[in-house]
């Protein structure tokens, strides 16, 4: 009497474990939200995991942020479920004025938006030269919105393609008391021996003071 | 059959109406709760209740709580068993790293305080005593919780909720920062003198109170005066983060009185009960008896089974008692080089010629550590230096001449001998890779345990966490000091601890702060302030900064080699190689944001009266 028993019951835990539970489960998100954060719709060159994006849906009785992570060339995107969000930027996290009004978001099966902001300072026509073990460098910082001073002007050489103040081989940070912004700022670095007859990847970045993150030229690659 | 139970049950149910009950059958007494009226009217009840509190006070690294995150800054990293690996691969330190709201505990201290004013039938001197500790707890937690996050809503009252639907009136919006710095120092006045606990170096006392005062105030102080020296100062609109600079001259002078009357009147002194300093410095933490130096512990022992595992993690491998453990926290080199040398040199060690042509090559391995700072003997196990008894010895391989250069050879285990009959690596290490075996060269004698079988996980240890000491007071009066412009006091006070470390008298004939941070950071390793002095200097950010190039945020190791060189002088002779510490990832990164720890979505979705935090 007892087999029978057994074998239905583990016929019945097979089936069960085969069926899962269907009806509580709904898809993921599907619908792509991306975009670029830009001024004067050129995209800005950031630090991958610097600069952070805020999304929020509200009408629902607790908040939690979905976090937009803004990559190294300024791009985002985020799998989230078709609504009505609000985009917020965060206080003093990009190297640009503080914005805070949120900006509307309607998701509905995709969206691409950019998101323009005011920078502190901008960089333009970066030109670089490389003579065996030197590299030199010249940029033009713009100021855009100079409130808070330059602080520092950068070179970041790597030997990939993800090159920032964080992530580099060689660096050379010149403080921006010695700078004078209205001709191009020339930089001089000498590359180390790890660097030596290699291809290499190079920016420039500026800082402004009081503020986390740098605005950085497009990555470079020089032979 | 089914009928019986019927039956049965029948009968049962119309007798019961027949028995009824004893009249008070529903007022007895709880067998098993202790009513308010118990509990606040019995002192040993009462000081169960108070002794709880002190074994819920917050910490970040103490040798219990968090004591795994020593190894997640500069000071070291982590050697010990490789699941905790992610503590040399930090990438960047996450914005909730500091975060406590620890409400929890202000309630029950809030709810003690109210129970002893309207419950107890003490008499008064005993009421206020009570309530003056607990009082002196609360503004400790505080402290703890200002630190961290800046201000906090200030609560002293139990809240209680009216179920109306509408808890607004238990939603309280953050205090300035420098508010809840003033309600510490307050509290802390008000207590002082009915805090009772003469002579106790583990409740609070006058001593204890003044401590904290001394220490709460120096970090307003700092905060005012560099907070606002940065580019852009962190701060919010509404003063819940940032002080203004005005406020710093006034609390350099709170801290430094407080310092100044512990200094004077406390019946404390410098620890000097053993003539080897260097054992005298280890002693000033981890003696119980006689120890002068100690204002506030966490106390443990063994017979009541209040004990840690610090040392079965921390011991030196090859002394280790139990199978496993051991080496968990590996100093690094950054901070043995923070030593100075004796004769009043930089502490860097010298492992190359000057002209960087060649090694130095020294006959014993702990003869580079000679004529340094006694504290380093105190603070860390170095290669060749004695810990239990047996002298450490360390060496991570050979080094063999080829005819025109050394061959690095190292083995894939400990305690190999080489083929010339002598050690290849030792016992102790250092090795690259072997997890439980330092990776940096050193281990930790700083509150690692010496007695008998202390580090097996059977018998474990009893030390005490050390939470003030009169050396800390030196160095924040000295701070203080100097801030203030009055710098001979602060001179005075550095030299007094450097002389305990085996410099003459007046060692130091100038004050700078950068001498001041060196000495906070030497003296005061592993006691739970490196990450606090770095964030109210404002110097986290540069020291941390994520670089691989910059020093300060990588952690370093000193390998030492034998010459295998048959037939020269220099055969058998030591040599030194710095180096990244092999097992170290990711560059310490500390963003601006770090400075103030963040206050969590379901905080705020719970109380909207509360505003982030700067950068989050």
């Amino acid at each position: 009497m007892k087999s029978p028993i057994l074998k239905i019951s583990a016929v019945l835990f097979c089936v069960l474990v085969v069926a899962s539970c269907n009806y509580d489960n709904f898809d993921p998100p599907q619908s792509m939200l991306q975009g670029r954060v830009v001024y004067q719709g050129e995209p800005l060159g950031l630090r991958s995991e610097g600069v952070q994006l805020e999304l929020w849906q509200p009408g629902y009785e607790l908040f939690q942020k979905i976090p937009l992570h803004v990559d190294q060339d300024g791009s985002f995107s985020a799998a989230v479920f078709d609504g009505d969000y609000k985009l917020t930027l965060l206080r003093g996290n990009g190297p640009w004025l503080d914005q805070t009004d949120s900006i509307e978001v309607q998701v509905r099966g995709g969206k691409t938006l950019d998101i323009e902001v005011q920078p502190y300072y901008t960089l333009t026509s970066p030109q670089y030269s490389r003579n065996s073990g030197q590299l030199s460098a010249t940029v033009q910082v713009n100021s855009i919105n100079p409130i808070r001073a330059v602080e520092s002007v950068a070179i970041y050489v790597g030997r990939t393609a993800i090159l920032d103040a964080v992530r580099n081989e060689a660096n050379l940070v010149v403080s921006g008391e010695e700078l004078d912004l209205s001709s191009p700022i020339s930089l001089d670095i000498n590359l180390p021996g790890s660097l030596a007859g290699r291809d290499v990847y190079v920016r420039v970045g500026v800082k402004a003071a009081g503020v986390q993150e740098l605005l950085y030229s497009k990555v470079e690659h020089l032979p | 059959m089914k009928n019986r139970y019927l039956i049965f049950l029948l009968a049962i149910t119309c007798h019961l109406p027949l028995v009824s009950c004893d009249t008070d059958w529903l007022e007895r007494e709880p067998p098993s709760i202790l009513l308010d009226e118990q509990v606040w009217n019995d002192a040993k009840l009462v000081t169960g209740v108070i002794s709880n509190f002190y074994d819920r006070l917050p910490a970040h690294t103490s040798l219990t709580t968090g004591w795994i995150e020593f190894a997640a800054y500069d000071e070291a990293m982590r050697s010990g068993q490789s699941n905790q690996e992610g503590l040399n691969n930090i990438v960047s330190y996450p914005f909730n790293r500091w975060g406590l709201w620890d409400y929890d505990l202000i309630r029950d201290i809030n709810l003690s305080i109210k129970k002893l004013e309207e419950i107890s039938q003490f008499d008064e001197g005993r009421k206020t005593q009570f309530i003056s500790e607990l009082r002196f707890i609360r503004a400790y937690v505080y402290f703890e919780h200002v630190k961290r996050m800046g201000g906090v809503p200030l609560i002293t009252e139990e809240l209680i909720y009216d179920f109306s639907g509408d808890p607004s009136s238990l939603q309280f919006p953050r205090n300035k920062e420098e508010e809840v710095y003033d309600f510490i120092a307050a509290e802390l006045d008000a207590v002082m003198s009915t805090l009772g606990n003469e002579g106790s170096q583990t409740r609070a006392n006058r001593f204890t109170a003044l401590a904290l005062k001394s220490r709460a105030m120096l970090y307003a102080a700092s905060l005012a005066k560099y907070n606002n020296q940065m580019g852009a100062p962190i701060s919010l609109p509404g003063g819940e983060v940032g002080i203004s600079a005005g406020r710093a001259e006034a609390y350099y002078n709170e801290s430094l009185e407080a310092s100044l009357e512990i200094i004077n009147e406390g019946n404390y002194a410098l620890y000097t009960n053993n003539p080897d300093l260097g054992e005298n410095f280890y002693e000033a933490l981890i003696s119980k008896t006689n120890n002068s130096e100690v204002i506030w512990a966490q106390d443990f022992l063994s017979s009541a089974d209040k004990r840690h595992g610090f040392a079965y993690e921390n011991i030196v491998r090859s002394v280790r008692e139990d199978n496993l453990g051991s080496s968990a926290i590996a100093p690094s080199l950054n901070l043995v080089e923070d030593f100075e040398y004796l004769d009043g040199s930089t502490g860097e060690l010298k492992t190359r010629t000057d002209d960087n042509s060649d090694f130095i090559y020294y006959d014993e391995v702990e003869e580079i550590f000679a004529n340094k700072d006694a504290r380093l003997y105190g603070t860390v196990v170095y290669p060749g230096a004695p810990f239990k008894g047996q002298e450490i010895f360390m060496q991570a391989g050979v080094m063999v001449w080829n005819g025109n250069s050394y061959d690095v050879v190292e083995a894939n285990g400990l305690g190999a001998d080489y083929t010339d009959g002598g050690v290849l690596t030792a016992a102790a290490g250092p090795h690259r890779s072997i997890q439980e075996v330092s990776n940096t060269g050193f281990y930790l004698r700083k509150y690692v345990d010496n007695g008998p079988q202390t580090s097996t996980r059977g018998i474990r240890s009893e030390v005490w966490w050390v939470r003030f000491r009169l050396g800390e007071i030196h160095l924040n009066a000295a701070e203080a000091a100097f801030e203030l412009g009055r710098s001979a006091e602060a001179l005075a006070l550095v030299n007094a601890l450097r002389e305990r470390a085996g410099f003459g008298p007046n060692s130091l004939s100038s004050l700078s702060m950068e001498r001041i941070r060196n000495e906070r950071r030497v003296e005061l390793a592993f006691e739970d302030h490196v990450v606090w002095d770095y964030k109210r200097w404002r110097i986290a950010h540069a020291q941390w900064s994520g670089n691989a190039n910059n020093p300060n945020s990588m952690v370093y190791s000193l390998y030492p080699y034998r010459i295998v060189r048959p037939g020269d002088s220099r055969d058998g002779k030591y040599v030194f190689v710095k180096n990244v510490a092999p097992r170290f990832r990711a560059p310490r990164f500390f963003q601006l944001g770090n400075y103030y720890s963040l206050i969590g979505e379901d905080l705020i979705d719970a109380n909207p009266k509360l505003v982030r935090n700067p950068f989050h």
